[in-house]
């Protein structure tokens, strides 16, 4: 079965180790922007979930809590869905105890939706092997990162959080890109909310006209492989005894580790301690407009523009969307880059406006 | 539509340059007011209230100790300042930290979010939302944007000596300003508050006050947080804020919350309107912080009471009872909207100003943090709007409500979806007409569209009425 998720920030190996098919929406063909409700201030990627949430029959929707606006949606769909719908609450703050409190509680109830929809409370080794795959496969994407941006790295992000997978090794993605001629396209950031499928030619409209996206910091973009248990974490999770070590040695495999703890009291005593290094890799990982403080994101982001030579930022930001809107003038303030404030809405990004304003940018800037 | 009636010997609304005339009978004929009374008229001069012009009120004694009341608040907060008691700001938090700070002595705290009717109070010509426009935060923000220009300038309120504010289940819009906020050097404490859920089956639970109900995870989680905070302001007033200390301040501020409950009992039920929608709203804002004077809140609506009281026993409304009933749904970012309704032929029997879990009394059998969690907790807008929606529903009923408004607020993020969930409740569970209405910080331009909308509202709860 499959089990939508509207936010990279729930962690799909825990649904993945109940047996379930864990598919992030911004790749989904059923997300679709449709003409928005009459009201004004409805955020089109929000109405987009909605609308799937109404429509889907076979599948599971989660809503998260990380904006007003998906909160909300789930509050129009919660009686009324046709899938079953499940509301994540995302800690905005994540400082202390009661944030990872909060996170680890959800995790547990989303626990227990997933098994009423059909899925199986995960075993260790269940959840060992995805919280595995999915760290290698991140920190995979992550080290292709640098070198090689735009379409073809948003796709391949995209098709992670879709079905967990990675290029192996020797894809092209992993091939370090040479460096542009000074006189080359201009290198820009990407930043600000979800671009899902239907808005990846604004990738393209920017390659046309003469830039080049290094980082691409939207929501299910790099930004959204943070979430990593450090290998001390399993092993101290673990059962003493437990022969998985040489599998998390070994981290360029994304097959399985074999030979977890199976005993029924390693059991009982590793799935608490693995469901909170879940945890704690999430709390720790995530890096977003919605925390408070949300220095974490410019702390991040600070690090990569300066690395990779951004030389302007591309704010993508839905239509009511106050938490990434907002941030255009501490962006500009904090970056000293300029900053083109780019309005997705129900139209594809590559529309004539965008055009125009991304190549007026890009001429700026050369 | 023609506007309704009023009896002879009905109380009427005053003009601003009614009040003043009605001020000197008063003051000649002995009318004692507290140190922050005068004419209401010296606000415009003092502050530039200039919608004060445009306002009718209430003319008795009561009212215009209200109006002060509240038009004084800077200048209390400064005085307070100068008298060496400390300042915290208390924000996007209606009702609950406000709570602990009184609990305290020698600190005050106040609500800088209340810098959203700013703009509305001094029509525009404070120019914050132009100025938060030059700070990035456009006219897609909730006009509570205003509050960031505010803290900037300075002259609004004193800068707090601590800043607070809830993070998690609140509006964006908020929480985005807040946040530029904090970059701009106003350092600020964040608390979580978790989006509340109904328990799981077989989950551990607590009751909240307005018949709500949590799991028990989720009150432990803004306990340990209020706790936090609670140690926060301890270390500012120099003295732990123990069990005792707060459980006195909660019992203060379940005496203002009885307070407002006798009162809204006493108008909302009533024949006809006792006193009017304007003076309540303003008297139900200040169960949030006590429009940073919990004593003299306690004053204020213990007059409002007794005058509400004297007009029910002689059968002397201010709204006749011919008047519709409606229930009012969000505070107006305009205040003259409560005007425009009365003067239309309707009147308020209910309301929700987005903190009725202010309005409820926080269980004092409890241990008072936990007591304080759950109040939180019970936040309307914390919750489910369906949530809402039922209890909104349910004081409908309980209010014999002909009529329902739902006031938008320009780009407030909670309102692309909670009108219409509200809406098909009220179609469901009651049957009763709804509108929604978007009012602007200054509706004037907007006055005949905004009539002709509130007329054909009243007209159809009329005609089914009449049914």
């Amino acid at each position: 079965m499959q089990v939508f998720f509207t936010s990279p920030w729930v962690p799909a190996e825990w649904i993945k180790a109940h047996g379930l098919e864990p598919c992030g929406v911004w790749s989904a063909r059923e997300f679709g922007f449709d003409s928005l409700p009459l009201s004004a201030g409805v955020c089109a990627f929000a109405n987009a979930a909605v609308r799937l949430a109404e429509e889907q029959r076979e599948s599971a929707v989660i809503f998260s809590t990380h904006c007003d606006q998906l909160r909300r949606g789930f509050d129009a769909v919660a009686n009324a869905a046709s899938a079953p719908v499940f509301l994540f609450n995302l800690p905005a703050t994540w400082q202390t105890p009661v944030a990872r409190q909060i996170f680890d509680s959800e995790l547990e109830r989303l626990g227990g939706f997933l098994v009423a929809l059909g899925g199986h409370p995960p075993s260790s080794q269940e959840l060992l092997q995805a919280m595995t795959h999915y760290g290698l496969a991140r920190r995979r994407l992550l080290r292709a990162a640098a070198g090689c941006a735009g379409r073809r790295y948003a796709e391949a992000v995209a098709r992670f959080h879709w079905d967990g997978s990675c290029p192996p090794s020797g894809d092209p993605l992993f091939r370090r890109q040479e460096e542009p001629s000074p006189g080359g396209s201009v290198p820009l950031a990407l930043i600000g909310g979800p671009l899902p499928r239907s808005q990846w030619e604004l990738l393209d409209t920017i390659e046309r006209a003469g830039g080049r996206v290094v980082l691409n910091a939207t929501e299910a973009g790099e930004r959204s492989l943070q979430p990593a248990v450090p290998r001390e974490a399993l092993r101290a999770a673990l059962a003493p005894g437990a022969r998985v070590c040489s599998q998390l040695e070994a981290d360029e495999r994304l097959d399985p580790p074999e030979g977890a703890a199976t005993s029924a009291a390693a059991e009982s005593a590793c799935k608490p301690a693995l469901r909170q290094a879940l945890t704690r890799a999430y709390i720790e990982g995530c890096v977003d407009v919605f925390q408070r403080p949300n220095t974490r994101l410019y702390a991040w982001l600070k690090k990569r523009l300066a690395a990779r030579r951004a030389r302007g930022i591309v704010l993508w930001h839905y239509v009511a969307c106050d938490l990434w809107r907002a941030e255009a003038q501490p962006l500009r303030q904090a970056f000293g880059l300029p900053v083109l404030l780019l309005e997705a809405n129900d139209a594809a990004s590559g529309c004539l406006r965008n055009v125009g304003r991304i190549e007026a940018f890009l001429e700026a800037l050369r | 539509m023609k506007r309704p009636e009023r009896p002879a010997n009905a109380p009427r609304k005053l003009t601003l340059a009614e009040w003043d005339a009605c001020y000197d009978r008063l003051s000649e004929a002995g009318l004692r007011e507290p140190e922050y009374g005068g004419r209401l008229s010296r606000h415009i001069g003092l502050q530039g209230d200039l919608r004060l012009r445009q306002l009718r009120f209430d003319e008795s004694p009561a009212a215009l100790r209200l109006w002060n009341f509240l038009l004084t608040e800077n200048q209390r907060l400064c005085q307070a300042r100068a008298a060496g008691e400390r300042l915290v700001g208390a924000m996007k938090d209606l009702g609950t930290l406000p709570v602990m700070a009184y609990s305290l002595p020698g600190l005050r705290a106040f609500y800088p979010d209340g810098a959203w009717w700013t703009p509305c109070l001094m029509e525009c010509s404070d120019g914050l939302l132009q100025q938060a426009e030059a700070l990035g935060i456009d006219a897609s923000f909730c006009p509570v944007r205003a509050m960031l220009a505010a803290f900037q300038n300075g002259l609004h309120f004193p800068r707090p000596d601590l800043l607070i504010c809830s993070a998690g289940a609140v509006c964006d819009d908020f929480s985005a300003i807040a946040q530029r906020l904090e970059k701009m050097g106003f350092p600020i404490v964040w608390w979580e508050m978790p989006r509340r859920r109904p328990p799981e089956p077989r989950e551990p639970a607590r009751v909240l006050p307005g018949n709500l109900v949590a799991p028990r995870i989720q009150v432990e989680c803004v306990r340990a947080e209020l706790e936090r905070i609670g140690k926060l302001l301890g270390k500012l007033a120099g003295q732990p804020l123990d069990a005792q200390l707060l459980a006195g301040g909660i019992q203060k501020a379940n005496q203002v919350r009885r307070l407002l409950a006798s009162l809204r009992h006493a108008v909302y039920a009533s024949p006809g309107a006792p006193l009017p929608a304007l003076e309540m709203l303003v008297a139900e804002m200040l169960a949030i912080h006590f429009c940073s004077d919990r004593e003299e809140t306690i004053r204020v609506l213990t007059d409002l009471l007794a005058e509400a009281h004297a007009r029910i026993r002689r059968g002397r409304f201010v709204v006749p009872t011919a008047a519709v009933r409606v229930f009012w749904v969000n505070p107006p970012a305009d205040l003259r909207a409560m005007n425009l309704l009365e003067d239309w032929g309707g009147r308020i029997c209910g309301s929700d100003y987005m903190f009725t879990h202010a309005l409820d009394l926080i269980p004092e059998e409890l241990p008072p943090l936990e007591a304080l969690a759950r109040a939180a907790l019970a936040d309307p807008m914390a919750g489910s709007t369906l949530d809402r929606a039922r209890r909104i529903a349910a004081e409908c009923r309980a209010h014999r409500a002909e009529a329902l408004v739902v006031s938008r607020i320009p780009g407030a993020s909670h309102c692309a979806r909670e009108g219409a969930i509200i809406h098909a409740v009220a179609r469901e569970l009651l049957g009763i007409p709804a509108i929604e209405l978007e009012i602007p910080p200054v509706c004037d331009a907007m006055l005949p569209a905004l009539g002709s909308r509130i007329q054909a509202l009243l007209e159809t709860a009329k005609a089914q009425r009449d049914r």
